[in-house]
């Protein structure tokens, strides 16, 4: 068996999600003491042992709880004999990536700004004169091709997060077609008021695309802070996504 | 994001010991959140942050006992001196930090308490 260390430096590298499960303190379980240690990955235990089953049981089902919300946290766990130990479960989560269609201004400092937060970022476009790597050095992906094909193809799980910032509503709409029903975390769209609300009647109307997926889409897209520049513009994207993985409180131009 | 593993990887490899303190739980305002680690060495040097300022030194000379001892233990760090004091710990609150000692077996396989 690949020792602790090794193993945690793998989680990371591959991405995966783990919860590192350390006891901090323990009264009256056996073979737990402080400092014993388990790590958990696609739903069971992958390294170290707890005897109890059904103290397993529960740290197994607490650490996807975890994982889930992304918090790492200190419980107090009892088990059926009497004893109690203090675990503190250490969230390793899979990094989330983030799903820029459209590489112009705005898209050069997103993903910068993305990368310095450890996303792992896609940028797509089709027009190879800006879909390449020496416009965005720092991307992990780099994806020439039809964007509502290309977005239909993808692997899109609950840590996915998608800016649609392409050149025009004729390009961002069929995107949004296709993600409107996928499990995203996040889908952002850019567009002024008037657009946004002409293209989610269409939407209503045309396609019977019920209010229910179209109110997932944050759009016009970022947070509510006056922003002029790219740049600018970027981290209010930024700003907004962080707000929806973390459950934050600020103001979006699109009112959530 | 720099992987503190791999910071243990490295002093493990070269048979040292070292102390990884990590904040447990917090009450009330905290420079750091719960999860935030540092690795501190025999010596004492320090990787990473658990917030830096006088906590941080309390936790780091705990660290070092730990690598000493070889043996587990959590330290409480108070944050509550009064605002007006010229002391950093103002934050107002207080954070758990569990400190571990990691090494490396003869057998070569690595070991925490």
């Amino acid at each position: 068996m690949d020792a602790l260390v090794e193993e945690l430096i793998k989680v990371k590298s591959e991405g995966a999600g783990a919860v590192l499960i350390t006891v901090v303190e323990s009264d009256g379980v056996d073979g737990l003491d402080s400092g014993a240690k388990c790590l958990v990955r696609d739903g069971r235990i992958v390294l170290g042992s707890v005897s109890d089953p059904a103290l397993e049981q529960r740290i197994v089902r607490e650490a996807a709880e975890r994982l889930a919300e992304e918090r790492s946290r200190l419980l107090s766990l009892e088990t059926d004999s009497g004893g109690q130990a203090d675990v503190f479960f250490e969230v390793m989560p899979s990094p989330p990536k983030l799903i820029v269609v459209g590489a112009g201004h705005i898209a050069v400092p997103l993903v910068k700004m993305a990368k310095l937060m450890d996303y792992h970022v896609v940028v797509v476009d089709d027009r190879i004169l800006f879909a390449n790597r020496e416009r965005f050095p720092e991307a992990d992906e780099v994806v020439v091709g039809d964007m509502a094909e290309t977005v239909k193809d993808m692997d899109i799980t609950p840590t996915t997060y998608v800016v649609l910032i392409t050149r025009g509503h004729k390009y961002d709409e069929p995107c949004l077609r296709e993600l409107l029903d996928r499990p995203a975390k996040y889908i952002g769209m850019i567009g002024s008021k008037r657009r946004i609300k002409a293209c989610f009647e269409r939407f209503k109307e045309e396609e019977q695309i019920s209010e229910e997926l179209i109110s997932r889409v944050y759009a016009p897209i970022g947070l509510d802070i006056a922003t002029e520049t790219p740049e600018e513009i970027a981290l209010g994207i930024l700003g907004e996504i962080i707000k929806v993985r973390r459950g934050g409180k600020a103001r979006s131009l699109s009112r959530k | 994001m720099e992987n503190i593993y791999d910071d243990v990887k490295e002093f493990l490899d070269k048979g040292e010991t070292v102390a990884v303190a990590t904040i447990v739980s917090t009450k009330g305002s905290t420079p750091r959140e719960v999860g935030a680690k540092m690795v501190v060495t025999a010596w004492g040097e320090i990787l990473g942050t658990i917030g830096g300022g006088c906590g941080e030194a309390d936790v780091r000379r705990e660290a070092i006992e730990v690598v000493r001892t070889r043996k587990p233990r959590t330290v409480r760090v108070d944050l509550l001196d009064e605002i007006s004091s010229d002391s950093p710990a103002v934050c107002g609150g207080i954070m758990n930090v569990f400190i571990d000692p990691w090494w490396k077996d003869e057998e070569g396989d690595e070991k925490s308490a």
